[in-house]
């Protein structure tokens, strides 16, 4: 998702993530510290949509993620609809949504990780209705 | 009927590929209208169509990225719900 807004909105035509190790600007880079198995806390920002969905101001998520935004170019996810929705201890970006779509949310942590039956994560509960919302003859 | 397309490369088997496939039954399965949900799964190679909603699975590298990239700008420009992970 990042990579996306990165070629497609935000000027950087050439935006890359490291793992591929392609010639470009990368964006997704090496964390200096694998969260791969972390269990982080994250502030969900007032005002979002990511605040709606969990009705909390924190939360602890699990994070599988070895490569995060690059802080040279983390000017972006404030940027032609993208906006921060969630930071962790550091203060570094973990969750993105946009303002300008009915439901386009991306996290650098596995919210699949923390759902069980009977109790989704809020993430893929507000998902699965915004999808019916779209479709208005399934209620 | 909506269909969600789950655009991961892993293999079925994989811990982050069940765990996303379940925690959206976990989902559907507390609504009235479940049964009208169906559950796409493709890989990124693979992908023909995005259906009404698109997960981003976890499981970099992707097969084919720039196919990836294709679906998130479709969702992005037609207002398809998506879900990154």
């Amino acid at each position: 998702m990042l990579v996306e807004h990165a070629r497609t909105l935000a000027g950087i035509s050439d935006a890359t993530h490291a793992e591929y190790n392609e010639a470009g600007t990368p964006i997704v880079t090496l964390l200096a510290c694998s969260l791969n198995g972390v269990d982080i806390d994250i502030t969900v920002l007032p005002g979002t949509r990511l605040s709606t969905i969990y009705g909390t101001r924190t939360a602890t998520e699990r994070t599988t993620c070895t490569y995060g935004l690059d802080s040279a170019h983390s000017h972006i996810v404030e940027s032609f609809g993208m906006h921060i929705a969630a930071v962790d201890e550091l203060g570094e970006v973990r969750a993105v949504e946009r303002d300008d779509h009915p439901f386009f949310v991306g996290t650098l942590y596995q919210p699949q990780l923390a759902s069980a039956p009977g109790a989704p994560h809020p993430i893929w509960r507000a998902f699965v209705a915004a999808t019916a919302a779209r479709r208005p003859h399934v209620h | 009927m909506p269909t969600m397309t789950v655009l991961i490369d892993s293999p079925p088997t994989a811990p982050y590929h069940v765990a996303t496939i379940a925690a959206l039954r976990h989902a559907i399965d507390l609504r009235v209208d479940r049964s009208s949900f169906v559950i796409d799964v493709v890989r990124t190679d693979a992908v023909d169509g995005i259906g009404d909603a698109v997960v981003i699975g976890p499981g970099t590298p992707y097969r084919d990225p720039r196919a990836a990239e294709d679906v998130i700008t479709a969702a992005r420009e037609r207002g398809i719900p998506l879900v990154g992970t």
